[in-house]
């Protein structure tokens, strides 16, 4: 099976890029898929406190592609899981120390070596978006449930589109069923509709995934929560299984609920 | 030397062909006629006919720039090509089609046309597909999207504007100043709405997700833009 070269990206920022990396490489990981994630946002890199290793760092993506290390020495292994592999960006550099030509080169070097190469992408659509999305095969599409994120993903959209490049799916993050259920928020039939793209999953407004991003350990390596199963099931998607979407429940429903929920549902 | 290049002396100044193949040797080609077939040509107006071939502004400019260093001005592009056409119209040339032999200027003899419209013999493109935010389609002539325009997107037509589709982006329609257009669209929902000169905004306290969309007209009547619904069919009619 050939690599498959993905960049999460999404226009806005704080939507949810940064958290979808890590937890998906988490999830791949855990299906045995040998996944490395890359943090392209250099100079604010976020990736790797997200995933606990930021005192793990010795070598990062611009030293790479510097020439100052081999690739393999730049690559940290993950805490819990053998098979995932972090490259970090660099802190105290900036966009402009890479091109989107240095970004297919270290992609080339990595595709063979794994399956899965998951490229976190900077906010923006200028040149650390263009480095970021350079080597892609696909792009996944992070927005959160409101007009701006779902404008600016329609504005990626676009660019992506124009040029003809790879597979575009969509991550709706951070939805609170409830506020849709009072049409405070935009409801994902409506987003799927302004946006016209396939979606991927939806990843539900949680507290376990801020306290986690806080601790550096992902929720997706324990399955307890509503967003860790939703970005497993969003790794069963990517690897072919057909998974249906949740419907999705606000808060954890009494036993009574459950089952009539649970009936309602399967209809 | 290919044939890749014609010029010709038309009573409106020369028309340059360009024929297929990669731009580059064919303006090369071009920059050697134009050098030693020169002086004949100076201080021509130039129509460069380019028939189905893509050109992004860019490759018109050089084509543009080409034309001046050897005292020539280009002033038309004739293709059948939208991305052309889309790429001449923003630089501010004219557009012309590629003569077709069995057309005639004359009306249909079966349809009564009463006063036509000033803007009835301007050209339209025709866009097939989503227009997404940040994407604008500028024309001189008509618009005709089938599909959806997004909120980010602008649309901005010397002549009219006709949305197969949901428009929820800017439009402009009589762009140069013409109040006799018009803009249609399935579900009209635009951001913002400009004829001619005049502009129009959605109610604020217009709750969108009520409304079921129904295609609607709008048209400028006494110094104002009004908006009118497709005629519903009545029972019975």
């Amino acid at each position: 099976m050939p690599t498959r070269v993905i960049t999460i990206t999404s226009g806005k920022g704080g939507v949810g890029k940064t958290t979808t990396t890590a937890n998906l490489g988490v999830a791949l990981a855990t299906l045995n898929q040998r996944v490395v994630v890359i943090d392209t946002d250099i100079g604010l890199r976020n990736l790797d406190v997200v995933m606990g290793l930021q005192n793990r760092i010795i070598y990062d993506l611009v030293d790479s592609i510097e020439g100052r290390c081999r690739l393999r020495q730049a690559l940290i292994r993950d805490k819990v899981l053998s098979n995932l592999y972090l490259l970090p960006a660099a802190q105290t550099r900036d966009k402009s120390s890479i091109s989107p030509a240095d970004m297919v080169r270290v992609c080339a070097q990595l595709r063979g070596e794994c399956d899965f190469v998951l490229i976190d992408s900077p906010a923006g659509i200028d040149a650390g978006f263009r480095n970021a999305v350079a080597p892609a095969d696909e792009f996944i599409l992070v927005s959160t449930p409101d007009r701006s994120a779902v404008q600016d993903v329609d504005r990626v959209l676009g660019i992506i589109e124009t040029e003809g490049r790879g597979t575009t799916s969509l991550v709706i993050n951070r939805l609170r069923a409830d506020l849709v259920k009072r049409n405070d928020m935009l409801d994902p039939a409506e987003i799927l509709e302004m946006l016209a793209i396939d979606l991927l999953g939806i990843v539900p407004e949680s507290e376990e995934v801020l306290v986690a991003n806080g601790h550096g350990t992902p929720v997706a390596h324990e399955q307890r929560c509503a967003a860790a199963r939703a970005y497993h099931q969003i790794a069963h998607r990517l690897l072919g299984e057909r998974v249906p979407h949740e419907p999705l429940l606000t808060r954890q429903p009494t036993l009574l609920e459950r089952l009539l929920f649970w009936k309602r549902a399967e209809r | 030397m290919t044939n890749n290049i014609s010029i010709k002396g038309t009573r409106e100044g020369l028309t340059i062909t360009l024929g297929q193949g990669e731009l580059d040797p064919i303006l090369e080609e071009l920059g050697q006629r134009l050098q030693t077939q020169g002086a004949f040509f100076r201080q021509g107006q130039v129509a460069l006919q380019v028939d189905n071939r893509e050109m992004a502004e860019k490759e018109i400019g050089h084509v543009r720039e080409l034309l001046v260093a050897h005292e020539m001005l280009l002033r038309t592009v004739i293709t059948t090509n939208i991305i052309t056409q889309r790429s001449a119209d923003a630089l501010g040339l004219r557009l012309a089609e590629p003569p077709r032999p069995k057309e005639t200027a004359a009306p249909h003899p079966q349809i009564e046309t009463t006063t036509p419209r000033s803007s009835d013999q301007q050209r339209g493109v025709l866009v097939h597909h989503m227009v997404r935010s940040g994407q604008v389609i500028r024309h001189t002539g008509h618009i005709i999207v089938i599909g959806d325009v997004n909120t980010g997107a602008e649309i901005i037509a010397g002549g009219d504007v006709v949305i197969w589709g949901r428009l929820r982006g800017i439009v402009h329609a009589g762009s140069s100043g013409n109040r006799e257009a018009v803009v249609c669209a399935l579900d009209l929902s635009p951001l913002q709405l400009r004829i001619g000169d005049l502009i129009a905004r959605p109610d604020e306290d217009d709750d969108d997700q009520s409304r079921t969309p129904w295609p609607e007209i709008a048209h400028v009547q006494n110094d104002a833009i009004v908006v009118e619904p497709w005629n519903r069919p009545t029972r019975g009619t």
